[in-house]
């Protein structure tokens, strides 16, 4: 099947849509966004310098239409989402969003229910817009670059007036080993320095539930879970963290979860391969300690 | 001015994964319905926004008659009215177009405010579809949102950080949570009040359906087997627990 990749100029969010491109066609094509060049190989390449999503919807849709593309695949971002509900509408096209496994036939799975149950649907019609869950699919190796036709905007329907990147120490959240995360149980912005220090000694990074978000404790950018960003680290500490399915949705597969929470019955330890019921603040310094000590 | 904010009723969302259950193919009616927590996120958004710009406020919801008692706490919150579109389509296009409808009835809406997902289907589509059908701008996963002139200026957030955008016209943005629209809780009063406030209806249609056929809904077994590890004395605690995970090949 004709298959139309849709991303931002990275290498893993490529390469995972590379990897899912292979049950449908040898050779995608690609429509890339941002600076440089191209990761991989790839039959037709087109190329959006830095740009909004609302203003590419028609410059896109008239693409996918004329080439008959028959799959369109984007990751979960604010590209993915941006794009994913216009490109429908305006093609009436089927979009599934959140796809978290792909089976012969167009049939694809995706979460409901807040990550509670999978429902699965065949697609019956092409083209068809699939936005794919992070971390689900291993991404390919992406060789050499490919030569992109350079697109403009044809609307100008939203400026752009600033982009900030936060900074982050270390590690980024998606590409750490060891994740060291805090829930609302917490209970203070400042006893997030005791996480930053653990995540430290491990070489890992800080991550954040909901709850801790919404309390203002960490940026909106350290949130994992079903809307926030989705990892699978060897080893996820979830420190004060409840364990609400939207959650867990976002460490699904971590290899290891290690929950650390005062509250026996919370919902974390059904999912936690190792568990310690304790106030955090009495074992996190111990544990910090102990693994500067072991190095 | 005119906002209007989308909101869905939905089974409780904070049913833990172990008491959840289906019935055919959806939540079990048994559990207690209320607003989606995105869609309580856009309230809130709306309300504030309506504060600083003299506007009025009407949530839209596409749904059934017994919906309402719970689109009210929205109401209680500070809209000044409710739009109920009478439907029970799950499919993101069928809503869609239901909630145009609404807000054709409306006529001078000027910005539309959703979730940034609904708390059951987890999709985070209908905005989009519904903001090309109107031939609006859409933007998601918005944080703050401005006033300025003609304009509207807003903060999305990122996976890295934010953008500042601007735009003219009438857009529907998805909000995203952030502190400051963590959703108030209404005074009783309020909720007395809001009993008393209009509330229209209007018939949906049941027609241009996306071409996806449902297999199947299941609840995933959950196989985690958590290993206890006793934490009378926390340095005792500590030892065992990094033994198991060099054991284990974790770290």
């Amino acid at each position: 099947m004709k298959t139309l990749i849709i991303e931002n100029i990275d290498l893993k969010k490529i390469g995972e849509l590379v990897t899912v491109s292979k049950q449908f066609c040898d050779a995608p094509d690609i429509i890339a966004l941002g600076e440089g060049d191209i990761p991989g190989s790839f039959g037709k390449a087109w190329q959006f310098g830095q740009a909004v999503p609302a203003n590419l919807v028609s410059t896109v849709s008239n693409i996918i239409k004329q080439e008959n593309y028959e799959v369109i695949l984007m990751s979960v971002s604010t590209l993915g989402s941006g794009l994913a509900g216009p490109l429908s509408a305006a093609l009436a096209a089927p979009a599934v969003t959140e796809v978290t496994a792909i089976h012969p036939d167009l049939v694809v799975d995706r979460p409901v229910y807040g990550g509670k149950a999978i429902i699965q649907h065949k697609i019956e019609s092409t083209p068809t817009i699939l936005t794919i869950r992070r971390k689900y699919f291993e991404p390919a190796q992406l060789d050499g670059t490919t030569a992109a036709t350079a697109l403009d905007a044809v609307e100008d329907k939203v400026t752009l007036v600033a982009e900030t990147h936060e900074q982050t120490d270390g590690i980024p959240l998606e590409d750490a080993n060891v994740i060291v995360s805090g829930g609302r149980g917490i209970g203070d912005p400042e006893n997030f320095s005791m996480l930053q220090e653990m995540a430290h000694q491990l070489n890992g990074a800080v991550g954040a539930s909901r709850g801790a978000v919404d309390e203002g404790w960490a940026s909106p950018t350290k949130q994992i879970g079903q809307t926030g960003k989705i990892v699978a680290p060897s080893v996820y500490f979830a420190v004060g963290i409840s364990g609400a399915s939207q959650h867990l949705a976002g460490i699904a597969n971590s290899k290891c979860v290690v929950a650390i929470n005062k509250d026996e019955d919370a919902n974390i330890f059904n999912r936690a391969r190792f568990g310690v019921v304790c106030d955090y603040k009495k074992i996190v310094p111990i544990l910090t300690q102990a693994i500067m000590e072991g190095k | 001015m005119h906002i209007a904010v989308l909101a869905k009723v939905v089974p409780d969302y904070e049913v833990p994964a172990m008491d959840f259950e289906l019935s055919n193919n959806r939540a079990h009616e048994r559990f207690s319905r209320m607003l989606g927590l995105y869609d309580e996120n856009a309230i809130e958004t709306g309300i504030q926004l309506k504060a600083k710009t003299s506007s009025s406020l009407t949530i839209i919801s596409y749904g059934t008659d017994g919906d309402v008692q719970f689109l009210r706490k929205g109401v209680a919150m500070g809209a000044d009215k409710l739009i109920l579109v009478k439907g029970t389509s799950d499919d993101p296009s069928v809503i869609a177009q239901n909630l145009k409808l609404a807000v054709e009835e409306l006529g001078d809406v000027d910005l539309i405010l959703a979730g940034q997902q609904s708390a059951d289907m987890d999709r985070g589509i209908v905005p989009g579809i519904l903001a090309q059908m109107l031939g609006a701008t859409f933007i998601p996963q918005v944080g703050y949102i401005e006033s300025k002139d003609d304009l509207w200026n807003v903060n999305q957030i990122t996976s890295t950080g934010k953008r500042e955008l601007e735009f003219k016209g009438l857009g529907v943005l998805s909000i995203t949570s952030i502190p400051e629209n963590v959703p108030r809780i209404p005074a009783v009063r309020a909720i007395f009040a809001a009993k008393k406030k209009p509330v229209v209806k209007l018939d949906g249609v049941d027609q241009g359906k996306m071409a996806l056929q449902e297999i199947s809904v299941e609840i995933p077994k959950s196989e985690s087997v958590c290993e206890f590890i006793n934490a009378d004395d926390p340095n005792e605690a500590v030892k065992t627990l990094l033994n198991r995970l060099t054991e284990e090949r974790f770290i």
